[in-house]
């Protein structure tokens, strides 16, 4: 019993530190097509990746029209929905969210090179 | 006629001492149309290649550089061909001295950064070539990563201070490198670019010395100056390279110099 106290407090401590230590660093998302797909990265400040960050994307009409979580180098992509400006939002938990919005033209632009409709 | 040569000899002491005390600094520039680039940018990122007097403000003639390139994620890419002469001089000179200016797009979150080895220059008031590897950072998309790294050019300043996002009043620290190696005790010398001076205008030094701040590095290569106003500023770190060149059929000495340039912003 004692012991098991003694690993919640440990574990306290480690979650405060570690939410210490990533609140200093502010996270992005940068997102950008290419054939046919439209690729994220998510990212903490100094480069560390945002691992298991819930990712949604709206359309210009505020649609959401892809979801999804980033893997442990931050990234995550999807297929290009239709030609449209997406607004792509990371969410890193304890307040860090941030997002980053694709233009159409880079879209339709990678619609093209990539031979998909 | 004794008198006469002796005219003659001090006014030829008077411009010897004239021409040696330039009262002013070459430096060799890259200025990117901004430190920072972010999703607010409009069009491509613009950068003009210069060599002047920043001070002062006086342009240099400029050859096409030898290299023009940009790292990123520590891979290098080179840029000399996207160089296009321009002309530039200041309200006081006569004739326009050509830069050189470049655009590069800039697609992808991480620190650039913009390297350039010029030609050598030839300058007769000081009786040697003059040869400025000259670095510039701008930050993507707020990923931090790379502006510490190397370039790996003959010298260099590698930042301590992360090279972006400063305020007015910060310091620069950096360390300068000669073939790899901490330059010890380098002269290092500082000036501001007066064209960047926006708003406030034409920063007129009250006396010669206020042109060009110098402070030497400690033993490690490692220098630190503290910017007192909103704009670019040039970091120059010159040594004597352990080669020569002919002018006119006689080796002559060539300085080499490690420049960098970091932004500052009022805190408003």
């Amino acid at each position: 019993m004692k012991t098991r106290t003694y690993f919640l407090a440990a574990a306290a401590a480690c979650l405060l530190l570690f939410a210490a230590s990533a609140s200093a660093h502010k996270v992005s998302v940068f997102a950008y097509a290419d054939s046919g797909k439209i690729y994220t990265e998510s990212y903490f400040q100094n480069g560390d990746p945002v691992a298991n960050g819930g990712l949604k994307v709206y359309d210009s009409n505020d649609n959401l029209v892809a979801e999804g979580v980033t893997d442990n180098q931050g990234l995550f992509a999807f297929e290009i929905p239709r030609a449209d400006d997406f607004r792509i939002v990371i969410d890193a938990g304890m307040g860090h969210k941030s997002s980053f919005i694709l233009k159409k033209s880079r879209v339709k632009a990678a619609i093209k090179s990539g031979g998909q409709p | 006629m004794r008198k006469r040569f002796s005219t003659l000899a001090a006014l030829a002491a008077a411009i010897v001492i004239f021409a040696a005390v330039p009262g002013q600094a070459h430096f060799g520039a890259i200025i990117p149309s901004d430190d920072i680039v972010t999703q607010q940018l409009k069009g491509d990122l613009a950068l003009e290649i210069k060599f002047l007097h920043p001070m002062e403000m006086e342009y240099m003639e400029m050859e096409k550089p030898e290299t023009f390139g940009v790292m990123h994620k520590g891979k290098k890419t080179d840029l000399t061909e996207r160089l296009k002469p321009a002309g530039g001089k200041s309200p006081g000179q006569e004739k326009t001295d050509t830069f050189w200016k470049a655009v590069y797009p800039i697609r992808r979150p991480g620190d650039y950064t913009f390297y350039t080895e010029p030609k050598a220059y030839w300058e007769p008031a000081e009786n040697l070539f003059i040869k400025h590897y000259t670095k510039v950072c701008v930050n993507a998309y707020a990923l931090e990563q790379g502006w510490d790294q190397p370039v790996g050019l003959e010298t260099e300043i590698v930042p301590l201070t992360r090279p972006y996002g400063l305020w007015t009043g910060n310091v620069f620290t950096g360390r300068v490198l000669v073939n790899g190696q901490p330059a010890a005790h380098a002269e290092v010398e500082v000036e501001y670019l007066n064209e960047s001076a926006g708003d406030s205008g034409y920063i007129e030094p009250p006396f010669s010395p206020y042109v060009t701040q110098v402070v030497r590095a400690d033993a490690g290569g490692v220098f630190t100056y503290a910017m007192p106003k909103a704009g670019w500023w040039g970091f120059s770190a010159l040594s004597e390279a352990d080669w020569t060149r002919q002018h006119e059929g006689k080796e002559k000495n060539v300085e080499i110099g490690a420049v960098y340039w970091v932004r500052t912003r009022d805190m408003k």
